[in-house]
């Protein structure tokens, strides 16, 4: 027994699946935020297992996932700042980080 | 042959004058003119300015309130005169004049050429050989427009010169002469004599094209530029308005409808020349008319098919339906007479209505080969129109309009004489009558226009109303006996030209066993005497003059008319020897067809047919003469007025038997109406369906765009639901569509 690669697409899809639920439902910008993150993070959880369980292809290609891994993390924290700055910014000019009134883009 | 060959430089030579005139003195006279008063200014720029179609629009409106306005004459003397009137100038500039000048030079030169070609041609100058049968191509000025691949259908732009060019082109040129040099005295105070100048010179180009033709292309350019030359010409006086009360129209809408009848006509005509086009390859005239040996020809093409060619000529002679005023598209021509008289006498005599005589004897062989019906068509359309146009003559008041009847009516006697001619006399005598006509139909536009001079001098307006002329003779004695003169040779009163002409084509018709034709032909001749001598009697003559009446009488207006000055009178001089003259011309027949029997004055003399039309035209004279000279001219009306089949007569003859009027209906309930449908369906259906489409794409954005809440997470739910439909969707597509 012990783990198996649908372990760990089971956990992916869990995690995908209540980040998801987050950033759908959440009316907190933060919130939502952090969905994305979970998502976000489910998905690298998906990679690595796939990377690991991979012994097809020779050694440098099967650790393809795990730098794809790292990317996201990176991106992620980016992606973070320049969230949390525009909540900022939002903030300061409605008072409000309630994503359902920001809704200045409509018809 | 040199003579010959050079010819084209009577053609080209109008279009010069034409191109001279605009590009070079009328600019000078317009830079010459004095522009010292604003208003007067202001009036020239009108008159000059070519604004034909907004203005007289305008001006038509507020027609009937006769606005005086007082003005200077040419002698410093004050006169009023009716705002109805065209622009007048006090003198006429330097440029002007030599505009004037420069059109009668080029023109005396063409006239005196084309003459000269004429007398070596029959031999009379030995200076040249006679042209051969067939003419011979002017090769300087014609070239292929257009060449196709294969041997035929290549688009020449060719002229030719024969002998039926040759008469005609002396017709044109002598009368486009003496209309010009007339107009000098004419046209003296008349603003825009510079463009006038120009306009006659193009006029007088267009129809030497029709003239000089070799084909059918170089024909229809001609004919279409005729057209707008009439058009320019008729509305020249732009600034004049309808007289309602004297049934008048505009000169711009008289121009215009001008141009829309031979519109009418002309569809005719370009569709039977499409017709010979196509079925044979070739515009040219004698490659047409070739015999059966020539591919090209008719006989060769339409040997199997004799009805379509029959159908083809039909149409082509709707084209000279259209343009020489016959049955039913006579209507253009009476308003035309809203032109300077100069330029009715133009269009009447030698150019316009002339043209479509012209082409159909050009294209005499083609209608000869087709059906008996081709020619029957024309003879009877001539018949009937000569009768119909002669009766509408009989009741008209108007001076220049009893001329109009008669050219109409004259034209149906050339259609006749074409149409009955048969192979062996070919065109000759219906051009004869073209011919002799032309002389005396322009003295009598002539003559008429130098009445109208004078008692525009006399009375300050406008008058063409026989009711207040009469006894004019004793004023103008020189207009009087020219106008006399061509009266009787219009009448076919023995000796004079149209004695010869229209009894050709009277016994004609007797000899080719028409009878109805001949019937028709000889009663007209009887009218046609009665009512030009009446015309004659009502301006010159009436009750107290000498010769019993002919000579003076009561003068029905006012003032005091003087005799025309010499540029007027030395044409109509001219004209009235051409009128008694151009009968003895007996070698026309052979002239015009190689081998067709000449015209026996002895024989003519000596048959009783001819004294048979020529006691109907005394009976018609005498009657003229009885009624007009005995009685005043408003107790004949009285008489007229009081009996009830007269006067029904009377009124229907007045009003053209209501031909006008049916167009009009016509016009105003069918024309008009299916515009009027056609333009809802253009509204309604083709408007409604391209607004329809952009409404429909409005109001479904407008309802659409609800969608766009602005909200980020209604956007995710929308791009992961699509996720989700995708991936149900390809799970479905994998594992159960095998």
């Amino acid at each position: 027994m012990g783990l198996t690669l649908n372990h760990f697409l089971v956990l992916g899809a869990l995690l995908f699946c209540i980040g998801l639920y987050g950033a759908l439902a959440k009316r907190n910008a933060i919130a939502v935020l952090m969905g994305i993150e979970i998502m976000l993070n489910a998905v690298n959880i998906t990679l690595v297992g796939f990377s690991f369980y991979n012994h097809v292809k020779p050694y440098s290609t099967y650790l393809t996932g795990q730098i794809f891994a790292i990317f996201i993390i990176t991106v992620a924290a980016a992606e973070a700042a320049v969230a949390l700055a525009m909540i900022i910014a939002i903030y300061r000019r409605r008072s409000t980080v309630d994503v359902g009134e920001i809704d200045m883009m409509k018809w | 042959m040199a003579l010959y060959d050079y010819s084209w430089l009577i053609l080209l030579s109008p279009l010069f004058a034409f191109a001279a005139i605009v590009f070079g003195t009328r600019i000078w006279d317009l830079s010459s003119r004095p522009h010292e008063e604003a208003a007067a200014a202001h009036e020239d720029a009108h008159a000059v300015e070519e604004q034909h179609g907004g203005d007289s629009e305008t001006h038509a409106e507020h027609n009937g309130d006769i606005e005086l306005i007082e003005t200077t004459g040419p002698h410093g003397e004050k006169i009023i005169l009716e705002d109805l009137e065209d622009p007048k100038v006090p003198q006429l500039t330097t440029g002007a004049k030599v505009s004037g000048y420069l059109g009668i030079l080029i023109m005396a030169l063409a006239c005196l050429y084309s003459w000269i070609i004429l007398l070596a041609s029959t031999g009379v100058l030995p200076i040249a050989p006679p042209l051969p049968p067939g003419g011979i191509h002017l090769s300087a000025i014609s070239y292929t427009w257009l060449q196709q691949p294969g041997p035929t259908a290549n688009y020449l732009i060719g002229f030719r010169l024969n002998n039926l060019a040759i008469a005609m082109m002396v017709v044109v040129t002598s009368v486009s002469l003496l209309v010009q040099f007339y107009s000098q005295g004419y046209m003296e105070d008349s603003a825009g004599y510079a463009r006038f100048y120009a306009y006659l010179s193009l006029f007088a180009f267009s129809m030497l094209m029709i003239v000089f033709a070799e084909n059918f292309l170089v024909i229809f350019i001609g004919w279409e530029l005729v057209g707008l030359s009439s058009y320019l010409l008729i509305g020249f006086w732009i600034n004049k308005k309808a007289k309602p009360a004297e049934d008048r129209l505009s000169p711009a809408s008289a121009s215009i409808e001008a141009f829309i009848v031979n519109r009418v006509g002309d569809v005719g005509f370009i569709i039977g020349i499409m017709i010979l086009f196509v079925n044979t390859g070739t515009f040219n005239f004698a490659d047409l008319a070739g015999p059966a040996s020539n591919p090209l020809s008719v006989a060769h093409n339409f040997a199997n098919n004799q009805s379509l060619l029959t159908i083809a000529m039909i149409l082509v002679f709707c084209g000279a339906i259209g343009k020489s005023a016959q049955v039913p598209l006579q209507v253009w021509l009476p308003p035309a007479m809203e032109g300077p008289t100069p330029v009715s006498a133009l269009i009447h005599a030698a150019t316009m209505v002339a043209a479509g005589v012209y082409m159909v004897a050009v294209t005499f062989p083609l209608f000869a080969s087709a059906g008996p019906a081709a020619f029957g068509v024309v003879a009877w359309i001539g018949g009937i129109t000569a009768l119909f146009a002669a009766t509408i003559a009989v009741a008209q008041m108007d001076f220049k309009r009893v001329l109009a009847f008669s050219t109409i009516s004259q034209l149906g006697y050339m259609f006749v004489g074409l149409g009955v001619a048969g192979q062996v006399y070919g065109p000759g005598p219906g051009m004869f009558h073209l011919f002799t006509h032309a002389f005396f139909k322009a003295l009598l536009f002539l003559g008429a226009g130098s009445v109208l001079h004078a008692l525009h001098h006399a009375m300050h307006r406008e008058v063409q109303d026989v009711r207040l002329m009469g006894g004019l003779a004793k004023y103008m004695p020189i207009t009087a006996i020219t106008w006399l003169i061509a009266v009787l040779a219009i009448s076919g009163f023995p000796f004079f030209a149209g004695f010869f002409s229209k009894d050709t084509i009277i016994s004609l018709a007797f000899d080719q066993g028409n009878y109805g034709l001949w019937a028709i032909t000889l009663l007209t001749a009887g009218i046609t005497a009665f009512y030009m001598l009446r015309a004659y009697i009502l301006a010159f003559g009436g009750k107290g003059g000498s010769f019993g009446g002919l000579w003076g009488g009561t003068y029905r207006g006012t003032g005091e008319p003087h005799e025309s000055p010499t540029t007027i009178t030395l044409p109509l001089i001219l004209l009235a020897i051409a009128s008694i003259l151009a009968g003895y011309w007996t070698g026309f027949f052979s002239y015009i067809q190689p081998g067709a029997p000449n015209l026996n004055i002895v024989e003519v003399l000596t048959n009783p047919l001819t004294w048979l039309g020529v006691v109907v035209s005394l009976i018609g004279l005498g009657w003229a003469y009885f009624l007009y000279t005995r009685f005043e001219f408003a107790a004949i009306n009285d008489f007229v007025q009081r009996n009830a089949l007269l006067r029904v007569m009377h009124r229907i003859l007045l009003r053209k038997y209501y031909v006008d009027d049916l167009y009009n209906l016509f016009i105003r309930y069918v024309v008009l109406g299916i515009s009027h449908i056609e333009q809802a369906f253009d509204t309604y259906v083709v408007d409604g369906l391209v607004n329809g489409a952009a409404r429909l794409v409005v109001t479904v954005g407008r309802d659409v765009r609800h969608i766009e809440t602005g909200r980020v997470q209604t956007y995710m739910v929308g791009i992961f639901g699509g996720v989700v439909v995708l991936i149900v969707f390809v799970f479905v597509l994998v594992n159960f569509v095998k």
